[in-house]
């Protein structure tokens, strides 16, 4: 079964990140390092909304709210952008797969 | 062609609205109720925001379009619990079923639009947080194009702030309820402005708002706009927060007058509620209830609330960690449905009855809320109604329903959270939804000053549809509502039964509506099912 690239991946996550920010005051780069809540300053229901963009996206439904409560249950501080693409590259079915 | 706009006031009421037409508040509303179709409009079971306005729009119910609750289980076989978008929405809606007659529709403020239904015509959603409003409205550049062009248009100020709206239900202080107040009513100039903006400059045959302050006011201030509350004596700080309210529907009144210029005698416009409202005095902790009569344990997550807390638990999306689901044979995750769940083992959980004994056991637990959940101090019943999933939520989403739904005598929402006993006094009378809505109608053809027999939430779609001379879909669950209009006008205007409504573009393929009414695609799937040596 053929994967996903990561590459590409974080190119398309990071642009739906970065295309929020025009009415937003951040500027910085977003990178894999980026924490959605201390950085992004993001509050749980903008991480339901950013889950409920990508599935959109990729026109494709997927375990955000198991994904989110697992992180809220181990107690983390934040969740970065790369966790968010360990995420789908575990579960983003391919993108040929995913429109059959 | 008439053109139809669907004016929405969640929550409201006759109670209130008539009240303050009385007073003088809301002239114009009750003008128009003078020279309309007018009724109760039920709302589905529960009555709720995310339910209701989806059966509205899309006409059919629950267990059909998918849409239970504010949150709800990720799938039928997941045990996370997360918050509903339009990706949950499995049936068309009624701004896809006009778009494929050829006319155009704009939808404003409607929750579980996000991320928008790319319609012909323009979405945006309600009930998102003001970073994704832009990238959750359709077109992309409709919020861009509303920036240059719509003179003090603010994101932020359009956008729901989930902090200052748990307010309504957790409670807020005194001095905290006039800036409350305020900045319902700059929300809702915010969205008002936007329905003015592209009445004028991006026309469409259907269009609907939903003003959702009416909802917020009247949880937290029911004490002061309901008139079987009034003081006898009022004291200052009374008379002052219940005028901000009623500047709250001074304005909603004044949007109402400036929507009826900006439309022609060849239109209709709607004023439909998602539910009613009422009060409520007290506080049942389901849980605590359930752990009494040893159906329920607690993991040792769960806190105990204080005493004093109006919280009721709608704010925890997670609630599921709080049980020990190893001894748990009922829990309640959500205050706002009044949803009791039966795990089963499999699926969802796994823990749980055997399957075989889920039957039996519901039968108990029926029994036990309907006769012996009471109030310990007079033995008062305290359930009033029971709804089992087959009753309230029939259809192929079923399984993501709560396995009953509970009607407490005071129609309250009972509360999620570890409680200090079982059923308290609430501090001050709460605004809790009530299943009797509201509907009026005026346009062409509209029977004037008719009070009309209770509708259903399912009635509105092919009720609007009718009056925009479109086909029905064979398949919505509602009917025409006939006597809206006058008889002479329903006999020169016979309803068109049309093709049944779509499937959403966002569903998975494999998952269809109809298979057994539809010859061909029933026989593929026998032809499946032989070849998975299911069947001969």
């Amino acid at each position: 079964m053929a994967t996903r690239d990561r590459n590409a991946l974080r190119e398309e996550v990071l642009k739906i990140l970065t295309d929020l920010r025009e009415d937003w005051e951040y500027s910085d780069e977003i990178t894999e390092q980026t924490g959605i809540f201390k950085d992004l300053e993001f509050e749980s229901i903008d991480a339901v909304a950013m889950g409920s963009a990508i599935e959109e996206h990729f026109n494709q439904s997927l375990p955000f709210a198991e994904f989110l409560t697992k992180a809220n249950e181990r107690q983390a501080e934040d969740i970065t952008v790369g966790e968010v693409l360990d995420f789908l590259l575990e579960n983003l079915k391919p993108a040929q797969e995913a429109k059959s | 062609m008439s053109r139809v706009v669907l004016f929405g006031l969640d929550g409201a009421t006759y109670t209130v609205m008539d009240d303050l037409v009385r007073r003088g508040v809301m002239p114009c509303f009750g003008a128009f109720r003078e020279r309309s179709a007018w009724g109760t409009l039920m709302s589905v079971v529960p009555p709720l925001t995310p339910p209701a306005w989806t059966t509205m729009v899309t006409g059919r119910s629950p267990g059909h379009h998918g849409i239970t609750n504010f949150l709800q289980f990720e799938s039928e076989a997941s045990k996370y619990v997360r918050v509903v978008t339009s990706r949950e929405v499995c049936c068309e809606t009624i701004w896809s079923i006009v778009g494929r007659q050829g006319k155009r529709a704009g939808c404003l403020n409607f929750v579980a639009h996000n991320p928008p239904p790319k319609i012909d015509g323009y979405v945006i959603p309600g009930w998102i947080p003001w970073r994704w409003v832009k990238k959750h409205s359709h077109p992309a550049n409709l919020i861009d194009g509303l920036k240059e062009t719509l003179s003090g248009f603010d994101v932020k100020e359009l956008a729901v702030d989930f902090n200052e709206e748990q307010k309504a239900i957790a409670g807020a202080e005194l001095a905290d309820y006039e800036p409350w107040i305020d900045l319902h009513i700059r929300r809702e100039r915010q969205w008002f402005a936007i329905l003015e903006h592209q009445l004028q400059r991006d026309p469409a045959e259907l269009v609907g708002i939903v003003l959702d302050g009416v909802d917020k006011l009247q949880h937290l201030l029911w004490g002061y706009l309901d008139p079987a509350m009034e003081p006898a004596s009022p004291d200052e700080s009374f008379l002052r927060i219940r005028e901000r309210c009623w500047d709250y529907f001074r304005e909603v009144d004044g949007f109402l007058e400036k929507l009826l210029k900006l439309v022609s005698d060849e239109d209709y416009i709607v004023i439909a509620s998602d539910h009613g409202f009422c009060g409520t005095n007290e506080l049942l902790y389901i849980n605590n209830w359930l752990e009494a009569q040893g159906y329920l344990t607690w993991s040792d997550k769960a806190e105990v609330v204080p005493d004093d807390s109006a919280e009721i638990g709608e704010a925890h999306p997670y609630h599921l960690t709080e049980f020990d689901l190893d001894k748990t044979r009922a829990y309640a995750i959500s205050a706002s449905n009044n949803g009791i769940y039966i795990p089963v083992r499999g699926g969802r959980h796994e823990v749980g009855l055997e399957p075989e004994q889920y039957e039996s056991f519901r039968a108990e637990l029926i029994d036990r809320l309907l006769n012996h959940c009471v109030d310990p101090s007079t033995g008062e019943k305290l359930v009033t109604r029971i709804w089992t999933k087959e009753e309230a939520f029939s259809g192929p989403k079923m399984q993501l329903a709560p396995d009953l739904t509970l009607e407490l005598r005071d129609k309250g929402f009972f509360s999620v959270l570890r409680g200090q006993g079982v059923l308290r006094r609430r501090p001050m009378t709460a605004g809790i939804h009530h299943p009797e809505g509201i509907l009026l109608m005026n346009g062409p053809g509209v029977a004037s000053g008719t009070s009309l027999p209770t509708m259903q939430m399912v009635d509105v779609a092919p009720t609007m549809l009718y009056a925009m001379g479109l086909a029905i879909p064979e398949d919505l669950e509602g009917r025409v509502v006939t006597e809206v209009f006058d008889p002479a006008y329903v006999s020169a205007h016979p309803a068109v039964t049309g093709a049944k409504t779509v499937r959403p573009a966002h569903l998975p393929p494999e998952e269809t509506n109809d298979l057994a009414d539809d010859p061909e695609s029933e026989e593929q799937v026998m032809m499946r099912l032989k070849a998975l040596g299911y069947i001969d």
